[in-house]
């Protein structure tokens, strides 16, 4: 029978933002927090608004096919991972802004995938990895 | 009163078996590189290092294999230009338990381009 704990709140106890938790095969160990999603969301950028998301704060509209996202709580540096897909009516393309990649936001510019121009899509996804603040 | 437990490591009852997360999933690796000259890592999970294929195809070696090649990868390029770039699994190398190659290309003509900004996260089994 399957053990579960139940319980709110989980803390290293070395370091409180450290737990570590054993691989799918066995072979090794790695941090449970490296892996977790800092931030996600999903945006319409055509009617411009967030219909869901986590640790975002505000996102604004920056002209057609360019966005800001706010963030709750900030990463620890900018040195964090995101992944983005976007999808409308033709094939969106959604890069991460490295003109603006800090702690606490980013920009977000989607393209028309036949003619390169900017482009507002319907459904725009981002995940971020990394170290919180 | 919200609950708090203090614990280093989790493991599954057995002792050895990896905790199950209910309905949810961790990353297992992800990267932000700097793939233009001599191409950098900026901050990284469970990558050893990054190779420099060609202009715009680079491969990230992992620190713990994965299980298999039957993982999910997703990544991400771009700057603030109305140039649209399409960045994926590269053709020249199937993903592997110790490493994935992928590449950045500009979109309009098909053309790869190194970038100063590419982002990575693989998310599977770990061996």
């Amino acid at each position: 029978m399957a053990s579960i704990l139940k319980v709110d709140e989980l803390r290293g106890i070395v370091s409180a933002g450290d737990i570590t938790v054993t691989s799918e095969g066995g072979a090794a160990t790695q941090s449970l927090q490296q892996g977790l999603a800092k931030m996600w969301f999903q945006i319409n950028q055509s009617s411009f608004s967030v219909l869901d998301s986590i640790n975002v704060s505000s996102a604004s509209d920056d002209g057609t096919g360019v966005f800001t996202v706010t963030r709750t709580n900030n990463m620890n540096n900018s040195n964090y991972g995101v992944a983005t897909s976007s999808m409308g009516d033709r094939v969106g393309l959604l890069g991460s802004d490295g003109n603006n990649h800090t702690t606490s936001q980013n920009n977000f510019t989607l393209n028309d995938s036949r003619t390169a121009a900017f482009a507002d899509w319907d459904r725009n996804g981002a995940i971020l990895t990394g170290d919180l603040a | 009163m919200p609950s708090v437990l203090n614990v280093d490591t989790l493991v599954a009852a057995n002792g050895t078996d990896p905790v199950t997360l209910t309905k949810q999933s961790a990353a297992k690796a992800w990267w932000s590189l700097n793939g233009t000259g001599t191409i950098a890592g900026r901050g990284s999970f469970n990558v050893s290092s990054y190779d420099d294929v060609g202009t715009g195809v680079y491969d990230a070696n992992y620190t713990n294999a994965m299980a298999d090649g039957n993982y999910s990868f997703q990544g991400t390029t771009g700057v603030n230009s109305n140039t649209a770039y399409v960045f994926a699994y590269h053709s020249s190398s199937v993903p592997s338990t110790t490493d994935v190659r992928f590449g950045c290309d500009i979109y309009s003509n098909i053309t790869l381009q190194d970038q100063s900004y590419v982002f990575g996260t693989i998310h599977g089994d770990l061996a």
